[in-house]
């Protein structure tokens, strides 16, 4: 079975069934109950979650550990229980990301990532110590480079 | 807004399921126990507000904001983008 929905920003889409995500809880302000995520930036480790519903609701969302190595999830035990997560290694995470026109100034949000089980997903807070909500996904290039963040003025 | 006084070990009752008990007070900071059905989130309310914001501002991205060559692969290379 397919599922086929209206995007503003990609047009019709058309997916599986098993492609569709459920966020019993949806998204934190933004709601929404199913998403999906889909690939329209290839080549790049970006995706779109995209509510099936909504043909306005979509966000850019990336793989944590693709840009952050040290990205570390720790969840409270209601909020494991709840999503119904017994290993976190099993389930997909991924970060929603602040776009911008200057790369340098795309940040993620490494606090309250997007957990992924079996068809269902939950928007969680990281109670890990080091999960800003505002992290860079890429670093200018190292010491003595820095006169390239002038571009933008 | 209603304005109740409890004491520690007090309960308030919200709805027919959502309990909150003053666990304890001590100084300026007030401990609350929570029990509430699956389904209703609960957050700090600045932690709820920070995070709402980063959705808002994510959600309003448009596809062409995102970079669609390097460096997205999480290398240090800055852009090539002289022009």
């Amino acid at each position: 079975m397919s599922v086929t929905f209206e995007s503003v920003r990609f047009g019709t889409v058309e997916i599986s069934e098993e492609e569709v995500i459920e966020f019993p809880r949806g998204l934190v302000g933004l709601g929404g109950l199913n998403y999906t995520l889909l690939n329209r930036n290839p080549g790049t480790d970006f995706r779109w979650l995209h509510c099936v519903e909504d043909p306005a609701l979509a966000l850019p969302v990336v793989p944590p550990e693709r840009f952050f190595p040290d990205f570390t999830l720790q969840l409270s035990d209601e909020d494991q229980a709840e999503a119904g997560i017994e290993d976190l290694s099993q389930a997909s995470v991924y970060v929603t990301v602040r776009a911008d026109p200057n790369p340098f100034e795309i940040t993620a949000n490494l606090r309250a990532p997007l957990v992924i089980l079996a068809g269902r997903g939950f928007q969680l807070i990281n109670t890990a110590p080091d999960a800003p909500l505002q992290a860079p996904l890429f670093q200018p290039a190292p010491a003595g480079d820095a006169v390239r963040s002038a571009d933008a003025a | 807004m209603l304005i109740l006084t409890r004491r520690p070990g007090e309960r308030v009752v919200i709805g027919d399921d959502v309990l909150i008990t003053v666990m304890g007070v001590s100084g300026h900071t007030v401990r609350l126990g929570i029990e509430a059905p699956e389904g209703i989130s609960i957050y700090r309310e600045e932690i709820w507000l920070a995070v709402k914001e980063e959705n808002q501002a994510a959600a309003a991205a448009d596809p062409d904001a995102l970079p669609l060559s390097p460096p997205q692969q999480g290398e240090e290379k800055p852009p090539e983008t002289e022009s």
